[in-house]
């Protein structure tokens, strides 16, 4: 989260005419990274990789990735804030049609 | 409470209305492969529409976490249905509502799903991650670079006045002969297994230490000829390089069918 505590501590300076613009541009890029998974994958890569090589123990393990899970589930919800797809879950085909339960 | 508490919990108290799905293969009568299924220990059966089956277990409508546990019940499946079947994997997580909406997905999908069994008939995937040994991999270049051997004896000898200036050449001429080693011992590593393998896929490297990141598609009747290839490789390397080699899988990375799927709410 080194982007988003860099946007939300830095002082905000600058003409009025330029906020808009600004807000629009800070929006764009915490929505991005609030709502991409990418890192947290390549983190739990990482860390299975660790556990493989005997870098790390099963407790050491269990206790990362717990946060990373947590991690994971938090983009989630980001994303269905933000109406953005998410994997998992239950689905049906797209244009069946089929009547919900 | 961790993400596997909570989805086994689950699995304890709420009522099993979903069908979560393994993979698709080519199947037209009912079939079951044990009280294995995601969860604890949940029932694997199929579901069957014309002559392709999903392999399915029920569930709990929840999100289940790509916890180990979680993805290691998944790739269980998958491998005791892999023993007898080609298998079209589902990603991890995919629950249908019922056994009608996973009909639908046969129905609808039916010419794709055919089109890649066809394609995948009897063959598996191997993955293979190699990691380097740094210091092994320096000693190696000092020992068979002219130009970096004399450099560095250079440096050695003359500790109190070889300049700043020196030891940085140096280090870049260390640094881009562990680039092409690299590149070097990728080829190589490709190129012997190319006779062997049908395809073959690199991912992004994990860490620092790692050089390659890769899938390979076999022919199951070339199972045992990649095998003794890989091994002879990794003998061919051993003081360098560290093997990871994982495998039989389904086809993974080899797949790619983009599912028109929706949010069932």
């Amino acid at each position: 989260m080194g982007l988003l505590t860099n946007i939300l501590l830095a002082p905000f300076l600058g003409p009025v005419w330029g906020t808009r613009w600004t807000l629009e541009q800070v929006d764009r890029v915490v929505r991005d990274e609030l709502t991409d998974d990418t890192p947290i994958k390549e983190d739990l890569m990482a860390l299975q990789l660790q556990l493989e090589m005997g870098e790390i123990d099963d407790d050491e393990y269990v206790r990362r990735e717990a946060e990373i899970m947590k991690r994971f589930r938090e983009v989630r919800e980001w994303r269905e804030k933000f109406g953005m797809s998410t994997s998992g879950g239950p689905v049906r085909v797209a244009e069946s049609g089929e009547p919900e339960k | 409470m961790t993400a596997a508490e909570s989805a086994s919990a689950a699995t304890e108290t709420a009522p099993l209305e979903g069908k979560y799905v393994y993979c698709i293969i080519r199947n037209d009568r009912s079939r079951e492969f044990g009280e294995i299924g995601i969860g604890s220990g949940a029932r694997v059966y199929t579901v069957t529409h014309k002559d392709l089956s999903a392999v399915v277990s029920d569930t709990p409508i929840v999100i289940y976490d790509p916890t180990r546990e979680n993805v290691l019940a998944h790739e269980f499946v998958n491998e005791t249905v892999m023993r007898e079947f080609t298998l079209i994997p589902m990603s991890f997580g995919t629950i249908f509502r019922s056994e009608n909406d996973v009909r639908a997905l046969l129905n609808s999908t039916y010419q794709a799903f055919t089109d890649v069994l066809d394609k995948m008939q009897d063959k598996i995937e191997f993955g293979l991650k190699i990691l380097w040994d740094r210091d092994s991999v320096v000693g190696a270049i000092e020992r068979d670079n002219d130009e970096i051997r004399r450099l560095k004896d250079e440096i050695t000898r003359n500790a109190a006045s070889s300049t700043y200036f020196a030891r940085m050449q140096l280090g870049r001429l260390v640094e881009a002969a562990m680039e092409e080693a690299s590149n070097r011992y990728v080829n190589d590593i490709h190129e012997q297994l190319k006779e062997v393998s049908v395809a073959s896929r690199s991912s992004k490297v994990i860490g620092d230490r790692m050089i390659l990141n890769a899938a390979f598609l076999v022919e199951r009747k070339d199972e045992k000829s990649f095998d003794e290839k890989v091994k002879a490789i990794s003998l061919q390397y051993e003081e360098l390089l560290t093997f990871k080699y994982t495998g039989p899988w389904p086809p993974y990375n080899f797949v790619n069918i983009k599912l028109k799927l929706e949010k069932a709410t």
